[in-house]
């Protein structure tokens, strides 16, 4: 795999010229130490530790893979010094609360750094993440003991944490899991039942590992409204806060997976295992849903992460690569062939992976953006938008970075089936990311039926209100206005029918977010292209703007057609017939 | 094992009538060979019956297996995964080996679309072990066209019996899409015989346990040849010489590869390895193009049989995996939650596999009658066959192995987390079906040449024809389906246009070329689907409307026009924004980041 590099240009671009976070942070006290200056260096630091520290271990760990001895899993080589290196610098406690470790950072800022993480290793990275949505979880819902006894130790990174949802009847339908938690005679409870598909649920890279953990208390309702989560730390806390009596809990085996193989999936038996109420009793899902919301932002990063890694390795090797002439004759007469950039088609697939990502980027920061905005400033309009788009987020950056990672593979042709030059892998590691976290199919419901048609839309009007009265380049201004109109126009239709018909949104729910994916890139792009600079860099981002506007938007032609199209074969076929 | 024989025999007698195409068809030009007769109807369905029975007995079971285990390379001999070998054999002794040869070297000498149905049951069960025989085609085809008498009579026979199998030698390691560049050297030795030398990568099945002997077809350049694609020839090097000698060919490697790690992709080294020279020397080129149609059908047919076998495995999943309840309702009551079919998004994602494989079959089979007309049809019918057979190969390469890749990962996410695990052998389709779109010519290859060479520098001679075949479809279909009817007239006629406008530009600007070529192959490949869809729906509405196999046929064609078929205007509306914004950027841009 060629060398990964943080992309700091465009960090800096979407900082200070897109989002312009000193006017954009202004108002937010908590946020007040962040200067320029600060900004630059944290993200400079970051990339520092994802190219030069994950990167290299990213072929390895995918090769070497972990392994399970006896219900202890081993991690590739480099993980365990790799992960205190990112814990050391107080990575994992990024947007963590300072009173408890935490450093207190912007989302905004901390999208950015975990986008490099998730390029650098994705395996390693995933370690982190879990423990970041834990530690949120834990802080929004735990006790004020729970919350002084866990969080610094996951903040530092000395502990880490997984989340035990699903069972192997229970996957995307968390409501019929059969996990059980009795209640013992000192409070805390003893879990007992099987969980599958654990990220992180056992590894050698820190002393403890704090599992969240849903069950189900002797009384609870059927369904998802009857489930509890528990905190079942894997060594006990003793009275000081260390790690002590081992709790009755363990792997019983990894899984062997297409990708990600430097990160441990286990199958975990909970054994009678102490765990201790977080949060109040049946409203497990509900809390659950706070760290959801987390995970899929920083799920949806990783397949950004995946299309600016993709990006790098294509597009290095389509200036190095010699096939064929260009089109209009010999680009380069010195050599037998000219370099893969010279060839139109080729120049397609390379802009196709730089504007989903390049949008990408920009979509994943306006996230963060209303993210920071609900929880400092209590901002309802920020909070809604921001539940508004977190589907979209982790649906839609998923799905597009799967599609660039098989884009760049293209470019590389044959060498990029051979695992030597790492491209396959990019592949292999992001088919994921469009499964965990709730599959894309579920963020697609959870769009459109709990975010923009519950509202009747109205949050979804916000922001577009807002996409109408940004300015951008005249030359623009039409497609985008006709593209607005039309996830108005398809939005108002769905609100219509969807009434008569409770198959109509299941039917139509991919295809509607991502319409409104590809309208919310054509209005970051509209307005990238209008911020960016007069000089070389700002002539390649209106020229990417343009590319996404000509050959990316048309997409949504389809889109709207397939949406408004007749469904009624979908529910016509008899399950036989298949 | 994953295959509907109910879609094929559909296809086969239903839709294409494949005994009346062969009773049309005359005997296989320039054979010697004692005529054979034109297969009938019992005797398709026999071949249909006993290709699957070897299929799921001896290819399935090794699908995932030889996926763990992979090839092994010791001391320069490649092993197989076990029970490679032992189905090898079986697969000899049946005769499946000759199928479609010359009568005059051991053949049975039956239509070439023949072996499609064979390659098709094959394939839905194991597609790497399906690639040893399936690499010995080129060969074959090329001695047919090319060889002399001498040659024909050395190798075809054991070619034919499946004694040897065969390779394709193109690729070196900086000569991929550009063939043009390889450097692999031949000397003369004797008459007819050179010594070959160079180094081959990618070489599939170019070393391996199942067979006496390998003839490797190799692309190489004798003394003084011009530079480029102009001084290429064809040699066919065996690796044991005829005389029982070793020759000079050394596997130096095989390749890890994502998927397909039951097929041995080879670095082979030639040593002044003994070659034979294939027609005339510096036509290499030329007689690759005569047998690239064949390989290039097939690599579709690989694509639409992985989406069908992951297709139906992906269906028998949503009918038993419960979760969640139906969004009109509870279907299952009596169960925690119903089954996952209920749910539309999940339909929308089996239907789009279902559309996309059953599609693509049917494509490859209509390519395989015009293949067969191509070869044994009427005088007058064979020019015009050919240049339809030259237009359809590119879009069923890239364009079904393209909708594969697709269909494939539906399945894994229907399957959720166990789609992602080996052990449910389902994320194997993905990294089994990636190569199709890569070798044979990359789907950006196969676009150039549908848009530059088919279409453009020929007068779209073969395009004119298929589109006055979907006029003639669509009248047919005006009475029983007038929805799908009116869908196509508007295929036929935009079709036309688009392409029109397309040629104009591309004589202003020859980037326009390469900027549209891959929007306009989607554009092609949806309308050629659309065309086979309705022809499917066309028997499909005149049979039993309470046969659910019908009626899937039915909501599946009409899902296709409604859902899958709008994809064409986004593909049509970029790539008429043009090359500008293409080319417009810097490379230096490109890569500062």
């Amino acid at each position: 795999m060629l060398q990964y590099q943080s992309p700091e240009q465009d960090f800096a671009f979407l900082l200070f010229n897109l989002f312009d976070v000193e006017t954009e942070w202004g108002d937010i006290p908590a946020f007040a130490d962040f200067g320029e200056d600060l900004v630059r260096a944290v993200v400079q630091e970051g990339g520092k530790l994802a190219a030069g520290v994950l990167a290299p271990l990213n072929q390895s760990g995918d090769q070497q893979g972990c392994r399970w001895e006896a219900g202890e899993v081993r991690t590739p080589d480099g993980f365990k010094a790799a992960f205190g290196q990112l814990a050391e610098g107080g990575w994992l406690g990024l947007s963590g609360n300072p009173a408890y470790g935490g450093q207190g950072m912007p989302k905004l800022l901390g999208c950015l750094l975990e986008e490099m993480f998730w390029s650098g290793n994705s395996s390693l990275y995933l370690y982190g993440t879990l423990t970041v949505g834990a530690a949120i979880c834990i802080e929004a819902h735990a006790s004020e003991a729970q919350k002084a006894l866990y969080l610094p130790p996951l903040y530092a990174g000395t502990w880490a944490a997984a989340m035990a949802l699903t069972e192997a009847h229970a996957g995307s339908d968390l409501g019929i899991m059969r996990t059980r938690a009795e209640p013992n005679a000192d409070g805390s409870y003893a879990i007992t039942g099987t969980k599958i598909f654990i990220t992180s649920g056992e590894h050698d890279l820190t002393e403890n590992i704090v599992h969240l953990v849903l069950a189900r208390l002797p009384d609870a309702p059927a369904g998802s409204r009857g489930i509890s989560l528990f905190i079942a730390p894997k060594f006990l806390p003793d009275a000081d806060g260390r790690p002590g009596l081992r709790n009755a809990f363990a792997s019983g085996s990894i899984e062997h997976k297409m990708g990600i193989h430097g990160s441990a999936t286990s199958v975990m038996n909970y054994d009678g295992a102490t765990g201790f109420l977080l949060g109040e009793p049946h409203q497990g899902l509900a809390a659950m849903f706070t760290m959801m919301n987390y995970e899929r932002l920083s799920v949806g990063l990783q397949g950004l992460g995946a299309g600016e890694l993709a990006y790098q390795q294509a597009v290095r090797y389509a200036r190095e690569r010699r096939q064929g002439r260009s089109a209009t004759g010999p680009a380069d007469r010195s050599a037998e062939a000219d370099p893969l950039m010279a060839h139109a088609d080729v120049r397609r697939m390379l802009l196709t992976i730089r504007a989903l990502t390049e949008g990408g980027r920009a979509f994943a920061m306006l996230v963060g953006t209303q993210l920071d905005r609900g929880r400092y400033l209590d901002d309802a309009h920020a909070q809604a938008l921001s539940e508004l788009l977190t589907p979209i987020a982790k649906a839609f950056l998923t799905d597009r970075g799967f599609e660039c990672a098989v884009l760049a593979q293209q470019v590389f042709g044959g060498h990029g089936f051979v695992r030597e030059w790492g491209v396959e892998q990019i592949v292999r590691d992001t088919r994921i990311a469009q499964i965990y976290e709730g599959t894309n199919g579920i963020q697609a419901m959870d769009l459109i039926g709990r975010k923009v048609l519950r509202d009747g839309g109205r949050t979804l009007g916000y922001l577009i209100e807002r996409m109408r009265a940004t300015p951008v380049p005249a030359a623009l201004q039409d497609r985008l206005d006709d593209a607005i109109d039309r996830l108005e126009r398809v939005t108002g239709a769905l609100r219509d029918r969807s009434g008569d018909d409770p198959d109509l949104a299941g039917a139509v729910a991919t295809d509607y977010l991502d319409l409104a994916g590809y309208t919310l890139y054509a209005w970051l792009w509209a307005w990238m292209a209008h911020v960016a600079p007069a000089d070389a860099f700002g002539d390649a981002k209106r020229q990417c703007a343009d590319f996404y506007f000509s050959r990316l938007l048309p997409r949504t032609l389809a889109l709207e057609a397939s949406v408004l199209a007749d469904q009624r074969s979908i529910m016509a076929v008899t399950a036989d017939s298949f | 094992m994953p295959v509907s024989l109910r879609d094929i025999r559909f296809l086969v007698h239903d839709v294409f009538d494949f005994a009346g195409h062969y009773a049309g068809l005359g005997q296989r030009p320039g054979s010697g060979g004692a005529p054979v007769e034109a297969p009938d109807r019992a005797f398709i369905d026999a071949v249909i019956d006993e290709a699957h029975r070897f299929a799921e007995q001896e290819l399935a079971p090794l699908m995932r297996s030889g996926d763990e285990q992979g090839c092994r390379l010791e001391d320069g001999r490649v092993i197989t995964p076990d029970g490679f070998k032992e189905a090898y054999a079986t697969y000899i002794a049946g005769g499946w080996a000759g199928l479609n040869g010359d009568p005059a070297y051991g053949g049975q000498g039956l239509p070439d679309s023949m072996s499609l149905f064979l390659e098709d049951l094959m394939s839905c069960a194991n597609v790497a072990w399906t690639m040893y025989p399936g690499l010995s085609r080129g060969v074959l085809t090329a001695l047919d066209a090319h060889g002399s008498r001498e040659q024909k009579q050395a190798f075809m026979p054991k070619l034919l019996s499946g004694e040897w199998t065969g390779t394709m030698c193109l690729t070196e390691p900086h000569a991929g899409s550009d063939v043009g560049l390889a450097k692999t050297r031949a000397e003369p030795r004797a008459d007819g015989v050179w010594a070959i030398t160079g180094t081959k990568i990618f070489i599939s099945a170019g070393e391996h346990d199942l067979a006496a002997n390998i003839l490797h077809l190799v692309l190489a350049r004798v003394p003084d040849a011009p530079a480029g694609t102009r001084g290429i020839s064809m040699f066919v090097v065996p690796r044991v010489n005829l005389d029982g000698s070793r020759n000079g060919v050394v596997c130096g490697s095989i390749e890890h590869k994502m998927g397909l790690h039951g097929n041995a992709t080879c670095v082979l080294h030639f040593e002044e390895a003994t070659g034979y020279l294939v027609g005339e020397a510096n036509r290499g080129m030329r007689y690759m193009f005569t047998m690239m149609n064949a390989a290039r059908l097939v690599v579709g047919l690989q694509g639409y049989t992985l989406a069908h076998a992951a297709f139906l495995k992906s269906a028998a999943y949503s009918r038993e995996r419960l979760q969640m309840r139906a969004l009109s309702g509870p279907v299952a009551p009596d169960k925690p939650a119903d089954p996952i079919i209920v749910h539309p998004d999940v339909r929308r994602m089996l239907l789009t596999q279902r559309a996309i494989a059953e599609g693509g079959r049917a494509l490859v089979y209509y390519a395989g009658q015009v293949a067969d007309r191509a070869l044994r049809g009427s005088d007058d019918e064979r020019p015009g066959a050919h240049e339809l057979l030259d237009f359809l190969t590119p879009i069923v390469k890239a364009v079904l192995t393209e909708l594969a890749f697709e269909s494939v990962n539906h399945a894994v996410q229907i399957h959720g987390g166990h789609g992602y695990i080996r052990e449910t052998g389902i994320e194997q389709y993905v990294r089994d079906a990636r190569i199709t779109l890569i070798y044979e010519g990359t789907t950006q290859i196969q676009a150039l040449d549908l848009l530059g060479r088919k279409i453009l520098q020929t007068q779209g001679k073969g395009f004119t024809t298929f589109l006055g075949e979907v006029r003639v479809l669509a009248d047919r279909i005006a009475t029983p389906l007038p929805d799908l009817a009116a869908a196509l007239g508007h295929i036929e006629t935009e079709w036309g246009t688009l392409t029109l406008a397309l040629g104009g530009r591309a004589m202003i600007d020859v980037d326009e070329v390469g900027a549209a070529s891959v929007d306009y192959l989607f554009y092609s490949g949806y309308a050629a689907l659309a065309y086979c869809w309705a022809r499917m729906a066309e028997q499909a509405i005149a049979g039993d409307p309470d046969d659910p196999f019908l009626a899937g046929k039915l909501a599946t064609a009409r899902f296709y026009f409604q859902r899958m078929w709008p994809r064409a205007q986004s593909h049509k509306t970029a790539l008429e924004a043009g090359a500008a914004s293409l080319m417009a950027v810097s490379a230096a841009a490109l890569t500062d980041l």
